[in-house]
This record gives C-alpha cells, structure tokens and sequence, in this order.
C-alpha cells in the first residue's frame, strides 16, 4: 500500500471512530433512561399482571371467549423490534426466535403486528401479511398506543381471525445480556400468565419476591359493561405489551451501547496499526533514500 | 391495633404505596367503596377521583386517578392500578 492511501485510510477511520464515539454517548445516556423506565415499569406489570393471572383462574373467566383454547393453527404475531440496527445481534435475535415461533405453518395463517421497522421489513419481503406497523421511535410511548394494540388482537381472536396470539421481544437482563423472548398472550391461560409473571423480577418492591398466585374461586365483580373481564382483559394485556415495550427499549439501548463501544474501541485499535504501518514504510522509503545517496556517492568516490 | 391488610398502589412506572393499611376509600364505578382487612375477593373498575388509604399509624394517603383504575382485592391483600 501506498503512504498516501495508509493515510487516506487512517483519517477515514478516525471519522469512524468520532462517529461511533458519539452514538456511543448517546446511547449510554438513553440507556440509563430506559433501563431506569423498565425497571421501575415491572413492578406495576407484575402486580396487573397478578390481578390477570388470579382471574384466570375463577370459574367465569375460564369460560370467557378470550380465555377458550381451539384447535386452530392461525396465528398473530406481535413483534416488537427497533427502528435502527447498528445494535449488534439484538434485531437478528428477535427475528429468529420469531421464526422458530412460527414453525413450519404457512404464510396464509399468519398474522404480523410489528412494532418497530425492522421486523416489519423482514417479515414484509417474506410475503407474509403484517396488519399493522408500527414506528418504534421516541422512548416515551404512551400506554394509549397499546391499548389500541391490544384491543384490535383481542377483537381479531375473538372474530376467529386467530387463534392464537403470540408475541417477541427481547427481554431486559442486564447491559450485556438481552434475551428473545417468546410469549402468548390468548388464549387467556394460568400456565402462559405464570411464565410472564414470573419472568418479570423486579429490582426491589413487593413483587420481588414470590407472592402466592392461587386464586379465589370466585370474585364479586363491579363494572359498568356487563362484561368486565371483557373490558379488564385487553387492558391488562395492554400493561403486558407495555412492559414489553420498556423492556425492549431498554434491551435496544443497551445493545447499541455494547455495539458502539466496541466499534470505537476496534476503531482505535485499526488507527493504531495502521499509524504503526505508515511509519514503518516511511522509514523504510527513508532508509531506502539514505542508503542510494551513500551507494551514489561511494560510485562517484572510487 | 387495628387489623390490617396488604395494600399496592401502582401507576405505569411508579409504585405510589407498598404496605399495610387499615383502610382504603376507592371511587368504583358504581360508588365510593371502603376496602378493610379479610374484604371478600372482588374486582371493579374504578371511576375519576380519589383514592384515601388510612395508614396503621392513622396517616392518610391520598392518590388520585383520572380514569382507567383497576382495584383488586383478594386473600387479604388490595392492588389499586391507577
């Protein structure tokens, strides 16, 4: 290589690191916001989540539309990805358990609700129907857009557009570790709510440590519409997809966080080499210079 | 002492209340309700207004909720989702 294009090489690549540097504090600062969001969030997911796992266990939930098992293979897909890559594995992760989630049933029984780009777009060029996309951008969702969510899956069971409703993410443990995670949401049943209860651990509270989840055989139930648990269910699973969310913002953040850092510090390790490169072949051209003025020299001399 | 029951007073992304409580007055979408110690198990959706909990020690907390409330009760113990 020449001195020229080592050089041209080494000062691209310290732009590279200027950029990667700045993601990387940004990052770190969205982290600290979103991993504080859904550690704080899960208290309020477990506890709604309780209420939820307690009233699927009484006798009139049990018999309840949304709590009914059938036999049928569609299935909807909630899908909850970033809008951005450059978060190292963490999309591809998602996607694939998604995959595997969905098994060998044909793209005709499946239905994609994707929340964040690039899980629209993977499913999108595989043909497969995506009922609603949505933008994952700024970090403060309100639960509203949830809500909205989990009535259209909740009224799309209930028509028998599904009947199943599943839903990834990748699930919060730590800045360095993030899990896909793959869980169902209706039918409604103990076994698939006891999963996500007690996957959600929260740092400290009440809820971190086990709290018995048997269930009164019956409740009083108070509400104006004659079917509370109608009204109850699609709005607990609205807390659910929620904790999902914060969970999934704060896996992105972290991820990034990691991808960045080690993108800059690789970035200055190739800065490094390179710069101890251009130097060797500077000395070499130099010593090659030296040495022909010498030899030209001693020829005249003789 | 007065008997008391375990109570959760929770919004998203903040828990408001964790403790014992004497009693708690919730506005339920069909009236003002007053949840004590060994209430039977019970569900209602929660209407606008205030949430007073009575502390053992006979402080009063107050929350209020703008709409959308879930209360729980059951096993001695009360969730308040505001």
């Amino acid at each position: 290589m020449a001195l020229k294009d080592i050089k041209t090489k080494i000062h691209a690549t310290e732009r590279t690191h200027k950029v990667t540097r700045a993601m990387e504090a940004v990052s770190a600062v969205k982290m600290r916001k979103t991993q504080s969001a859904a550690l704080a969030g899960r208290s309020y997911a477990r506890a709604a989540l309780s209420i939820l796992t307690r009233l699927s266990g009484t006798e009139n939930a049990k018999r309840h539309p949304l709590a009914t098992h059938r036999d049928g293979t569609k299935i909807a897909l909630v899908l909850i990805t970033s809008d951005k890559g450059l978060a190292g594995g963490l999309n591809s992760g998602v996607l694939k358990r998604a995959a595997e989630a969905l098994g060998k049933r044909s793209i005709e029984e499946v239905t994609i609700y994707a929340y964040g780009k690039k899980g629209e777009e993977y499913f999108t060029r595989r043909g497969y129907r995506v009922a609603r996309a949505f933008e994952n951008k700024g970090d403060d969702v309100p639960l509203a857009v949830m809500e909205e969510l989990a009535r259209e899956v909740s009224d799309g069971f209930s028509r028998g557009d599904y009947d199943k409703v599943i839903t990834v993410y990748s699930h919060f443990k730590s800045t360095f570790e993030q899990v896909p995670t793959m869980r169902r949401l209706l039918p409604l049943s103990l076994g698939a709510l006891k999963d996500i209860v007690d996957g959600i651990i929260p740092a400290k509270g009440k809820w971190s440590h086990e709290t018995p989840l048997e269930a009164p055989a019956s409740y009083e139930v108070e509400s104006l519409s004659g079917d509370v648990l109608g009204t109850l269910i699609p709005r607990l699973i609205a807390v659910a997809l929620y904790h999902m969310l914060l969970e999934a913002k704060a896996s992105e953040h972290s991820a990034r966080m990691v991808a960045m850092k080690s993108a800059s510090d690789k970035s200055k390790e190739v800065v490094h080499d390179l710069t101890h490169l251009f130097n060797k072949i500077r000395q070499a051209a130099i010593t090659r210079e030296v040495s022909e003025i010498i030899g030209g020299r001693e020829a005249l001399a003789t | 002492m007065a008997k008391t029951f375990h109570l959760t007073v929770a919004k998203v992304g903040e828990n408001l209340f964790d403790g014992e409580a004497v009693s708690a007055t919730v506005p339920g979408v069909e009236g003002v309700f007053q949840v004590l110690a060994g209430h039977e198990a019970f569900v209602s959706e929660l209407a606008a207004g205030d949430v007073r909990v009575t502390t053992p020690d006979d402080t009063v907390h107050s929350f209020t909720i703008s709409d959308h409330g879930i209360a729980e009760v059951s096993y001695n113990q009360a969730t308040i989702l505001l």
